[in-house]
Parts: structure tokens; C-alpha cells; sequence
């Protein structure tokens, strides 16, 4: 039996010692075909190098802790098997357009304000007693908000946007997709408080439709067609003259 | 050391904050088709002021007849080819951007780029038809 290994390079920034990041390789055993990156970050931080600094969490591809750049490309490290760059080494990067706090380890504060910004829950007029039953809702009504529903923050969208590289203020693809979701959804009262930030320069109108931020989306969520479609909303909303009409 | 004076103990700042690259759009197949698209507009700017510049030469709109100038031609043909591209790509994601409903039902993606190029079409056809009416 052949003991095949892989090359593993790693972004390391140490910000109390490093003024810019620097690639470390690491040979690591590949010695199992369902080895995903995550795992050989785990083998190095067990067995070789215990100081590598990342974030995971559940390891299938649900909290979307461990997105990274793999070999360039956005990817959620736990779903990112070795067998698919084996023999090429693999390198491994936080992920682009985020200050990095060390190694693979990017500053999320930026994300959570907007994400906050656009209210992602339900919001009532006036919230209903919890004895006075359910808000239902039909197939239909949950088939129009579904697949936006799936997003899990893992910020990949936002690493695949140059117009957040080029433009920091920009809300950014998953925010507006939690919006359009919760916009979408029948039992939510909250579009007329959402709008203002989706609607402002540095909101929907700010994308120049790219469209990597659907390409590389890991749960099939479509940024793109989210704030596309808000678009269309907002502008239907100031030109129609039932447009504010809840 | 105290547990509560470990806790305020000054905490490590720096980040490491990276820039676009110049070259970004050079990295990826998707990146680049992006900004060929987005490059279209500049051509069909250009396009216009020139047709602009060629009626004035002319003295008129009149008197203006577009096979004058070989060069207005050859640029008129490749703005119209950047046209084609924007304009395929622009209609061709209306299935993606268009949300609407018939009969409770949500109208297919297909069905509406089909119909945004159908009005594509019509469009062209009426905005020919006038120019060549007040050409005459």
C-alpha cells in the first residue's frame, strides 16, 4: 500500500509579529479518500503545527464557519475534498475582502452589522398573543422565500464580490438575500422597514451583477436574483402610484 | 496574575487588511466576461458622440447618409456586435430578475425571457421603422 500525501500551504499572519501574511506548506498523509481540507487542517493542527489559527464548527457544511479561499476559490473547507486537487498541493487562504486576524482567521464584524442592518427576523405590526395560534402559511407562500432561507452566513458570496472588494460599504450579497427572504415571506410585515437600507446607494444598487456571489453560494442560494429582484422592487415601489401600498 | 487582571490585559489589534489586486478580473473566466460586458457601454458612448460628429459634418440629418465615412462603418459594425453582447446578456438573465405570477401560478424563467426578447425584437423593429420614416 502506497502512503499518498498531500501539500498543504497555509496562510499564516501572526499580528503581533507579521506585517503582511505568509504562506507555510505543510506534507500531510492523504490517507483517505473522504479527507476534506478541514480534516487536514485539523491533522496539522494536532500533529504538526499547533499554532494554526481557523474557524470550525459542525463539519457538514451547516454553520458555515470554515469558509476559506481553496487554491482561489471560496469554499467551505468541510466540503472541500482533498481527493479533488490531489496531487497538486492545496492552498489554503482566509477568505478575500475580510481584515484577517490571524492565519485563517478573517474579522466578521463588518458582515454581522449589515446583516443586522436589514432586520433578518419577522416583523409584526402588532405581534399576535401566543395562544391566538400560528401564522400559516401555504407550500406556495413558503416556495417563494425557500431557497434564500437556505443561506448560513457563511460569507463566501461576500469573498466572491468584487464590488465589496473594490467598496467595503456595500451591503453585500447575503445580507440583501436574508432581507429578500424575509420580504418574501407572507407572514412578515416589515418590507416598508427594510427598504430604506436596501434601497440606499450603498444598497441594491450599488451591484454591478456579477453573479459569483451565486456561483459560489454552498447552499444553491441565489444572491444575485435576490438583489436583482429587489431592484425591480424598489423601483416598482417609487414609480407605481399603488407602489407603498402594503 | 489575577484572572480579572488577565482579562483587561491589552489585546493584539493589528489586522491584516488586503487590497484588490489591479489584475483581479484577470483571475477568473466569470470575472472577465463580466467587465467585457461592463466595457461594452464605453464603445457605444463613443459610438454615439462620433454619429453625432458625422451628422454635424453633414450639415443635416437630412442630408446625413451613413456609408460616407468607411471608418464610421467598420466602428458602427463592431459597437453593434458589443450591442448584441450586452443586450443578449442583459435580456437573457431577465428570467433570473423577473418575479411575476399568472393564475397564481409563477410564470417560468423561459417563458419570460422569450417574451423580454420578443419585445427586444418589436422594439427595434418600430424604433427602425421611425428612423428610416424621418430619414426620408
Amino acid at each position: 500500500m502506497t502512503d499518498k500525501r498531500i501539500t498543504i500551504r497555509a496562510a499564516r499572519f501572526d499580528p503581533e509579529k507579521d506585517k503582511v501574511p505568509h504562506m507555510q506548506s505543510y506534507d500531510i498523509p492523504f490517507s483517505d479518500e473522504s479527507m476534506v481540507v478541514l480534516d487536514a487542517l485539523n491533522y496539522i493542527k494536532a500533529h504538526v503545527d499547533g499554532s494554526l489559527s481557523y474557524r470550525w464548527s459542525c463539519r457538514m457544511g451547516i454553520c458555515g464557519s470554515c469558509g476559506m479561499m481553496v487554491n482561489g476559490t471560496p469554499k467551505l473547507t468541510c466540503a472541500a475534498f482533498l481527493r479533488d486537487y490531489w496531487p497538486r498541493p492545496v492552498t489554503v487562504a482566509p477568505l478575500t475582502n475580510f481584515p484577517v486576524v490571524r492565519d485563517l482567521v478573517v474579522d466578521m464584524e463588518d458582515f454581522m452589522h449589515k446583516l443586522k442592518s436589514v432586520k433578518p427576523w419577522i416583523i409584526r405590526k402588532q405581534e399576535m398573543p401566543l395562544g391566538a395560534g400560528e401564522h400559516r402559511q401555504t407550500m406556495d407562500e413558503i416556495d417563494d422565500f425557500r431557497q434564500f432561507s437556505q443561506c448560513i452566513n457563511c460569507m463566501l458570496c461576500y469573498a466572491a464580490c468584487p464590488v465589496y472588494g473594490l467598496d467595503n460599504e456595500f451591503l453585500g450579497p447575503a445580507a440583501i438575500a436574508l432581507a429578500r427572504r424575509y420580504n418574501l415571506d407572507s407572514r412578515d410585515q416589515g418590507t416598508k422597514i427594510r427598504l430604506p437600507v436596501l434601497a440606499q446607494s450603498d444598497g441594491v444598487w450599488e451591484c454591478s451583477f456579477v453573479g459569483e456571489c451565486s456561483v459560489v453560494c454552498p447552499k444553491g442560494v441565489d444572491p444575485a436574483k435576490a438583489i436583482q429582484q429587489t431592484k425591480l422592487d424598489t423601483t416598482l415601489r417609487f414609480v407605481l402610484p399603488y407602489g407603498n401600498r402594503e | 496574575m489575577s484572572v480579572e487582571a488577565e482579562s483587561t490585559a491589552p489585546v493584539a489589534t493589528r489586522v491584516y487588511k488586503p487590497a484588490m489586486a489591479t489584475g483581479w478580473w484577470t483571475h477568473k473566466r466569470h470575472y472577465f466576461w463580466y467587465m467585457v460586458r461592463e466595457f461594452t457601454a464605453l464603445p457605444m458612448a463613443a459610438w454615439l458622440l462620433w454619429f453625432l460628429i458625422e451628422i454635424q459634418r453633414s450639415g443635416s440629418v437630412k442630408t446625413f447618409r451613413p456609408g460616407t465615412s468607411t471608418a464610421f462603418v467598420i466602428f458602427s459594425f463592431i459597437c453593434l456586435l458589443f450591442a448584441l453582447y450586452h443586450s443578449v446578456t442583459f435580456l437573457g438573465l431577465a428570467g433570473v430578475i423577473i418575479h411575476i405570477k399568472a393564475l397564481d401560478r409563477p410564470v417560468p424563467p423561459r417563458a419570460i425571457v422569450v417574451t423580454m426578447f420578443g419585445l427586444w425584437l418589436v422594439a427595434s423593429i418600430v424604433i427602425g421603422a421611425v428612423l428610416i420614416g424621418f430619414g426620408r
